[in-house]
């Protein structure tokens, strides 16, 4: 065969691949965009079908009748709920997101989301980070010290964090670490565009505790997949030639775990915005999980969509980056 | 086969060390905070402001900031008694109206000087109907309100009105004063948002479910305030404010967890304040279904449980039985009156059912609770005692608060845990509840001589004659039993070593204190 016939296969062959790669990414955004869709459909239906009404929140229990008739007129909350939908969603697909009913009266509700996202952005990154950094050292002297006393240590750790729940972990962070030792706040937040080291001391807590499970859990799969592939041929193979062990672990063997292990973490993001709205409420951080379980208990529904939607949003994109960074470091799963 | 890979141990732990030290951030610096320059007063329990207006305002969080904002024409002192605050003066003249001579040169936020205008707009706001105050109800009696001159104002009623005095006080009433020019120029909705009073502390910032920021009113006619900021943050959960607290993260909270309360009045780093509170917690009962539309039932029921285990199992003793309509704080309306039929007593129980048309286990009352708070163990505990003395089928439905409200306001409910807090006139706890077109009348209790006694008792002006007649209506509706009173609760307010002034009121007082506090 000539070098350009060589050549132009070469070329075809990459064609084909980067063509199915957009072809995943093609299917992979329109089935999120379904998912968001049906996503919208439960969220405002179940809301709709929950007792309550933000009337009696914005109004009070003194409001009478008539001042309730009106406020719901105002709002559009007497139409039927089907004529609502598409409202709303219209409105949403314009990037409008409505006005707050009860919680903060006529305020736009995206003006809401934007004051409270970064400091779920914020908390949820550093909660990732920690869980990561745990999961690393945790998973690796697992997998290294497999059957001697440190894996043992390093498990029992694993389980002990997959068994807390976050609630009750921030509970006895506060009193062992906050109000004991007196190392940490036991309440509030600062923005780290603000102070950002102040910003890593008063989020360390909350951000530990939503940590801790996910630690666990990423620590665990990491165990796992390192002791799989330490077993494959080619590590084995590697040993012969006489490469350091170092070395080994960092260029085959942890390369070739990332791909499950990104994904258990892409699997993951969900649990922290779970944790997400437990912890803001013990802590006080000003977030969406905390505007969230407000506009709950206030039945403020735009408010409410409007957080699960974008909880919604962001565990789908989420889960596609992670698909697509898994898809790049393994066309197998592309093709 | 087990491939094993060695990496030097120093490695490892380099590499853990570094992490260590990365997540504690300074090693063990102990958490330092400078002298508060100001006051750090959390709303505990609340996470929702949504209006600061006091002609919207309904929620008790509002109420809490309110009071620092705004002054009534009158106030409590610190026993109860109605004294003047706006006004210098009052009396009531021949023709039965009230006049009230205003204090001079007090100034709103934005500078301008109070007037008998802003007092005649203040109170004609909340009476026009098109602008749905839910305050409405507590100056629906007023007839009309005339500025004589810029510092005299009279208020004219249609009939006699007793409770009048109280519901112009800066309390949860809405009657306190605003100021024309700027609501007028503002419009409703943004003076909501951006209030203005005579307060001794204005608004300077709001962040929604988060907390907000007052500053010191320098022209405040009682003084400019020593504390020149306070910060209010709202912290949703009780026990995170007591936490705060104690890690020195704030001042002072509006309440406290009753079951942390034995063990904070041993901390040396912080003073609980507790008192009984004017507060009444109940049996929401609905007399148009079945089984509570008998009231034979309704005294089977409430004999077969014990108000002292509950007050011990639901708030931890932070309270007291309650067997009439009417809080011990209410003073002279008070009667201390203890029924049988609000007494706990197995055999009476059981024969008061043996009358009644149903029988114990052939109704399924669910009774309605919320949350996951003392409300719901409240409903628990009395569901389990009334079931062991009877035999009922009783269970506990448990809701949130909302929707539990809206039921209660549609009558969707058989039996429901209910209460009151910070009514401060005996009207609002038996008219509101118990008269026939009463607007709390949620259960559609009716009788005419309950009505004729609690409206007489309403135009009635002489104290002693007027409890009477609350004491003879209060008799008439035990009688019948159309609720099923429990208890009332202490009310608590926790400080920070150093901080001192706060004086507790039984209507759950908080932001009109601001003024008095010192802290070291």
């Amino acid at each position: 065969m000539s070098d350009v016939a060589l050549q132009s296969g070469l070329h075809r062959e990459r064609m084909a691949r980067l063509r199915a790669l957009f072809v995943y990414i093609a299917k992979r955004v329109l089935g999120s965009a379904g998912v968001l869709l049906v996503g919208t459909l439960v969220v405002f239906f179940t809301m709709k079908a929950a007792p309550g009404d933000p009337a009696l929140s914005a109004l009070g229990e003194q409001a009478s009748p008539d001042a309730i008739a009106a406020f719901r007129a105002a709002h559009g909350l007497d139409a039927p709920v089907h004529v609502q939908y598409l409202a709303w969603l219209t409105q949403m697909l314009q990037g409008n997101f409505g006005q707050s009913l009860a919680l903060a009266s006529g305020v736009p509700v995206a003006t809401l989301l934007l004051t409270k996202l970064p400091a779920t952005v914020f908390i949820g990154l550093y909660a990732l980070t920690i869980a990561i950094v745990i999961s690393l050292v945790l998973g690796t002297i697992a997998a290294l010290q497999r059957g001697r006393a440190a894996d043992t240590v390093a498990t029992s750790i694993a389980v002990f964090g997959i068994s807390m729940p976050d609630f009750w972990l921030s509970y006895v962070l506060i009193f062992g670490l906050a109000l004991n030792l007196g190392l940490f706040p036991t309440f509030g937040y600062v923005s780290p565009a603000d102070d950002f080291l102040r910003a890593l001391h008063f989020g360390f807590l909350p951000a530990f505790a939503i940590a801790a499970p996910m630690a666990a859990v990423f620590a665990r799969t990491l165990r796992a997949v390192l002791i799989d592939v330490m077993n494959k041929p080619y590590v084995t193979t590697a040993k012969s030639f006489g490469l350091r062990g170092q070395f080994i672990f960092v260029h085959f063997v942890l390369r070739n775990a990332l791909v499950p292990y990104l994904t258990v973490i892409g699997l993951q993001i969900r649990y922290i915005l779970g944790g997400v709205v437990v912890v803001e409420r013990i802590f006080g951080i000003p977030g969406i999980g905390s505007l969230m379980v407000d506009g709950a208990f206030a039945r403020d529904f735009p408010v409410l969509q409007a957080c699960t939607v974008t909880f919604l949003f962001i565990v789908l994109v989420v889960n596609m980056i992670t698909d697509l960074i898994c898809a790049a470091l393994d066309p197998r799963r592309s093709s | 086969m087990h491939t094993s890979i060695s990496i030097p141990r120093r490695t490892v732990f380099k590499g853990i060390g570094a992490i260590a030290a990365a997540g504690v951030l300074g090693g063990n610096a102990r958490v330092a905070f400078a002298a508060a320059p100001h006051l750090r007063a959390a709303i505990t329990g609340y996470s929702v402001i949504n209006t600061l207006d006091p002609g919207k305002a309904t929620l008790i969080p509002e109420f809490y900031v309110i009071w620092s904002l705004y002054n009534g024409l009158l106030t409590f002192d610190d026993k109860m008694n109605i004294v003047p605050d706006l006004a210098e003066s009052y009396k009531t003249l021949e023709d039965g109206s009230i006049e009230f001579k205003l204090r001079k040169g007090v100034k709103f936020h934005d500078g301008s000087e109070m007037t008998s205008d802003d007092v005649k707009f203040s109170i004609e706001r909340i009476l026009n109907e098109s602008f749905a105050s839910p305050n409405r109800a507590k100056v629906a009696a007023v007839d009309r309100v005339e500025a004589v001159d810029p510092l005299t104002v009279r208020i004219y009623t249609k009939r006699p009105f007793a409770p009048l005095l109280t519901f112009l006080t800066n309390s949860r009433t809405g009657t306190q004063i605003v100021p024309r020019k700027a609501v007028e120029a503002m419009g409703a909705e943004a003076f909501a948002r951006k209030p203005i009073g005579t307060g001794p502390y204005k608004l300077e910032s709001w962040s929604a479910g988060t907390g907000l920021k007052l500053a010191a009113h320098k022209d405040y006619f009682g003084g400019a305030p020593t504390i020149e900021t306070v910060e209010v943050p709202l912290i949703a959960e009780e026990s995170s404010g007591v936490t705060a607290l104690l890690g020195n993260q704030i001042d002072l909270t509006s309440t406290v967890p009753a079951a942390d309360v034995p063990q904070l009045s041993s901390n040396p780093n912080a003073t609980i304040l507790k008192q009984p509170g004017l507060n009444m917690r109940f049996l929401s009962l609905n007399l148009r279904k079945a089984p509570f539309d008998d009231p034979h039932f309704r005294r089977a029921v409430s004999m077969a449980f014990q108000r002292e285990a509950m007050v011990n199992a639901v708030i931890f003793g932070e309270g007291a039985t309650s067997h009439g309509i009417f809080p011990p704080l209410l003073g002279d309306y008070y009667s201390n009156i203890r029924p049988p039929q609000t007494l706990f007593n197995p055999e009476a129980a059981k024969a008061e059912m043996a009358k009644s048309r149903y029988k114990p286990g052939e109704q399924t009352v669910a009774v309605v609770t919320w949350g996951g708070s003392w409300w719901k163990r409240f409903a628990e505990i009395f569901v389990a005692q009334v079931n062991q003395t009877l035999g009922t089928k009783f269970t506990v439905e448990v809701t949130d608060a909302n929707a539990a409200y809206a039921r209660q306001q549609s009558g969707d409910f058989v039996c429901s845990v209910w209460g009151w807090l910070g009514l401060v006139d005996p009207d609002e706890y038996i008219n509101d509840i118990f008269h026939s077109k009463g607007w709390r009348n949620f259960g559609g209790y009716s009788n005419p001589e309950a009505d004729t006694l609690i409206e007489a008792a309403a135009r009635e002006m002489d104290q002693a004659k007027r409890a009477e007649l609350y004491h003879k209506a209060e008799k008439v509706v035990m009688e019948d039993l159309p609720f099923i009173p429990c208890f009332t609760s202490n009310i608590h307010n926790l400080l920070r070593k150093g901080v001192s002034g706060f004086v507790q009121k039984p209507y759950s007082n908080f932001g009109d204190q601001f003024i008095n506090i010192k802290t070291t």
